[in-house]
């Protein structure tokens, strides 16, 4: 049987001042990349001494799925599920560096150890005592909402009650580098808030965390549910709008059902034009945007979820998230369409139930 | 929830072979694939031995044949050899219908990252290099293998140390039941490299001779290389295409420890918790299963651990069982997809498989497992489990088709 699946609350670390909050009130402006996290204070969920020997991806990850948490009301989780696109780097650098100019001599094994893909999964559940289901997804632009497709089953198909599901990125130099030469990112700077103007390839890279209490009960301040989780490889085989509309279909809506829009634009010119038609399918909405405001990674549309949730809980959106202004009225539905290299796409639901 | 989950296709490419037949007869004839590292360009050869597949990356490129090998990793093709003969087996297109790809590595392209790493900063990057410039992270094999073969729908990469591919088998009869799929290939890969060899090496836990799961005097695991991937399908979409099913899943689960961030629990709890709820799911009791295909890597604590939660579990009468990684070494992402291919050969050919090299039962549990491969005995569940670094576990319930006797 079929039960509503809602955010009880959620949690973002990123380049926006978004930490332990619910709405995105000034945007931070940035004149190059890669964009930074803003790593708040994390005494209170982290100890100091460990939190040093964290890497970032660890830290950010562990602080935003303990603020979700907390901000849930102290809600224990049932499951936890992570995902991030390249996990412990940082750590992993640590232990292969060294291994390969030195003869593969290497000092101990602290590193190889932290750069297990589910640390930060396992750090979370050490946190929280959970000793229930824990699974790591780390498949790029769909690292996170992999996750998400996984948590939506577990409470909505499966009777859990609360299950925390994320995403957590953080690039290390090194792999920047590597990422700029393979062409995803662009070879200048550009200010962010300009990026989505451009025309030529690549985009700005970024990072950040953002976590979610999902429950079958609305949260002390939440009614937002997540009505449907679509993934596909290449978007499928039809058009991505194609794709969209079909989407909406299965859950009986239609194009003008959707108030607010929410694209994965990160100012790649060539590989924004697909979103293009999705836009252009649905008029009514108002249209919005955050990889402007995050940057790209694998996990940044975890931040797009926060940021359409934050728009659906509070009635607000920053003007500079705003493609298109949305006609006045109540904000039912709102739609996230992200693809990440026209390879992994994401369609998320999102709904506040009529009163 | 609808109806079962069926398995109609396996792959498998492991140090016992390229295919499953190949795997079999070596099961079958006792010989393992552990042993001197031939092909890793690592300074350990000749010091730790391991379980390589016997080709080297040319021969298997052309075995693997991709359309073109351009940024092929080791790890990918490893995966593409198994998902072919899977898909072969079960008569699958992954492109005719909703077919998702849930794919499972711990290392992912760092194979061949490894070799060129350095040259990735050169201010011109020869082509040799710059193909493998996005082959590194977890995600590529499985996007390389997807865009190989159709796969349009979902496809995705999990990686939870030890416990990967077993999960994987684990998602995907979860999306069959709810109907969010109507095929998944599942399973996962993962090809020796440096990087492992020494993480394993620096934990002081690669013993330097070939591993005695369950041996009391046990020194540690050999890593192998391998890849394994299943087709599953719901057993009414299975009939309705005439498809013939090799066994059923009847029962998983998935808990973690939250105990360390590598050791699991020296009581075996999270073991035995993944145990008993894989069981109960399957609605079976402990003497229901015929055979167990334990994790037993070989190590101090995972098999300390892991014989005092069969003992828990099973009180005085352990089911036969062995731990096939006295043949495979420790695959690690594929180790969940190779165990449970080989526990459907225990089902279809009526096999236990030998722990291979065992003497004297543990110190902490007085377990005897199977110690010569026996043929002609009924097998109608198996329990398969893949308990991870840092305390993350799965035990899988594989079972008998009803059709069989």
């Amino acid at each position: 049987m079929k039960r509503p699946v809602y955010i009880r609350e959620a949690s973002a670390i990123g380049p926006q001042p978004v930490f332990d909050t619910d709405r995105l009130e000034r945007v931070a402006a940035y004149a190059g990349h890669p964009l930074k996290a803003v790593v708040p204070e994390l005494r209170r969920y982290v100890d100091p001494v460990r939190g040093r020997r964290m890497e970032k991806v660890a830290r950010i990850g562990l602080a935003s799925a303990l603020n979700a948490l907390d901000r849930a009301g102290g809600a224990a989780p049932e499951a936890i599920i992570v995902g991030t696109g390249l996990g412990c780097m940082e750590s992993t650098e640590r232990f292969f560096v060294p291994l390969l100019h030195n003869n593969e001599d290497v000092p101990n094994p602290t590193a190889f150890i932290q750069s297990t893909h589910n640390n930060v999964a396992g750090q979370i559940a050490l946190a929280t005592r959970c000793t229930g289901y824990n699974f790591t997804y780390l498949h790029r632009g769909i690292s996170f909402t992999s996750a998400l497709l996984d948590g939506w089953v577990q409470v909505g198909l499966e009777g859990r009650g609360t299950v925390l599901v994320g995403g957590a990125e953080s690039i290390t130099p090194d792999y920047y580098l590597v990422q700029r030469r393979s062409g995803i990112w662009k070879q200048h700077d550009v200010p962010n808030l300009e990026v989505l103007r451009a025309t030529d390839g690549g985009a700005l890279c970024g990072e950040g965390a953002a976590f979610f209490v999902l429950g079958d009960t609305p949260g002390p301040g939440s009614a937002v549910r997540v009505v449907d989780v679509d993934i596909s490889f290449r978007g499928g085989p039809g058009s991505l709008r194609d794709r969209v509309l079909a989407f909406l279909d299965r859950n009986g809506l239609a194009a003008g059902d959707i108030d607010l829009l929410m694209v994965g634009r990160n100012g790649d010119g060539p590989q924004d034009a697909a979103y293009k038609p999705v836009e252009e399918a649905l008029p009514h909405a108002g249209h919005a945007a955050f990889k402007h405001l995050c940057g790209e990674y694998f996990t940044a549309n975890a931040f797009g979820l926060w940021l359409l949730w934050s728009g659906m809980r509070t009635g607000h959106l920053p003007p500079e998230a705003l493609l298109r202004e949305r006609p006045a009225g109540p904000l039912r539905r709102g739609l996230l369409v992200d693809h990440f290299q026209r390879t992994d796409h994401s369609l998320v639901l999102l709904e506040v139930p009529a009163a | 929830m609808s109806d079962r989950v069926a398995i109609t296709g396996m792959g498998v490419v492991s140090a016992l072979g390229t295919n499953v037949a190949e795997n079999l007869r070596a099961l079958l004839e006792e010989r393992s694939g552990i042993g001197p590292i031939t092909i890793l360009p690592t300074r350990h050869r000749g010091a730790i031995p391991v379980a390589e597949v016997a080709l080297d990356d040319e021969a298997l490129g052309a075995l693997a044949a991709p359309r073109s090998l351009r940024s092929w990793t080791r790890t990918a093709l490893l995966g593409l050899c198994a998902v072919k003969e899977a898909l072969a087996q079960a008569g699958i297109d992954p492109a005719a219908e909703r077919t998702a790809f849930l794919s499972a590595t711990t290392a992912g392209g760092i194979d061949k990252t490894e070799p060129v790493y350095d040259r990735f900063y050169l201010p011109e990057i020869p082509e040799e290099v710059a193909q493998y410039l996005g082959t590194h992270d977890p995600g590529d094999h499985a996007q390389r293998i997807a865009a190989e073969l159709g796969f349009r729908d979902l496809v995705t990469t999990l990686s939870t140390a030890c416990s990967s591919s077993a999960n994987a088998l684990m998602l995907g009869d979860r999306l069959l039941r709810h109907g969010l799929a109507d095929v998944a290939v599942v399973g996962g890969t993962d090809a020796l490299c440096k990087f492992t060899v020494n993480g394993f090496n620096s934990l002081l836990i690669l013993d330097h001779e070939p591993c005695r799961p369950f041996d009391r005097d046990r020194a540690g695991l050999n890593l192998g290389e391998a890849a394994a991937y299943l087709v599953l399908e719901t057993e009414a979409h299975a009939r309705a295409r005439g498809a013939e099913v090799l066994a059923v899943v009847r029962g998983h689960a998935n808990t973690n420890e939250a105990f360390h961030a590598t050791a699991s629990s020296p009581d075996g709890t999270g073991a035995y918790e993944a145990m008993r709820q894989a069981l109960a799911m399957a609605g079976l009791a402990p003497q229901d299963i015929s055979y167990v295909n334990v994790h037993g890597t070989g190590t101090l604590n995972n098999d300390a651990s892991e014989g005092i939660a069969l003992a828990r579990l099973f009180g005085g009468a352990v089911p036969p069982f062995s731990s096939t990684k006295s043949f495979t070494g420790h695959t690690l992402g594929a180790a969940g997809a190779v165990e449970a291919v080989y526990s459907v050969l225990a089902i279809r050919h009526g096999v236990h498989f030998a722990n291979l090299r065992w003497r004297t039962p543990l110190e902490e549990a007085a377990l005897v497992p199977v110690t010569r491969t026996e043929r002609g005995v009924p097998v109608r569940h198996v329990l398969s489990s893949s308990f991870g670094f840092g305390g993350n576990n799965t035990s899988l319930v594989l079972s008998a088709p009803a059709s069989m006797p």
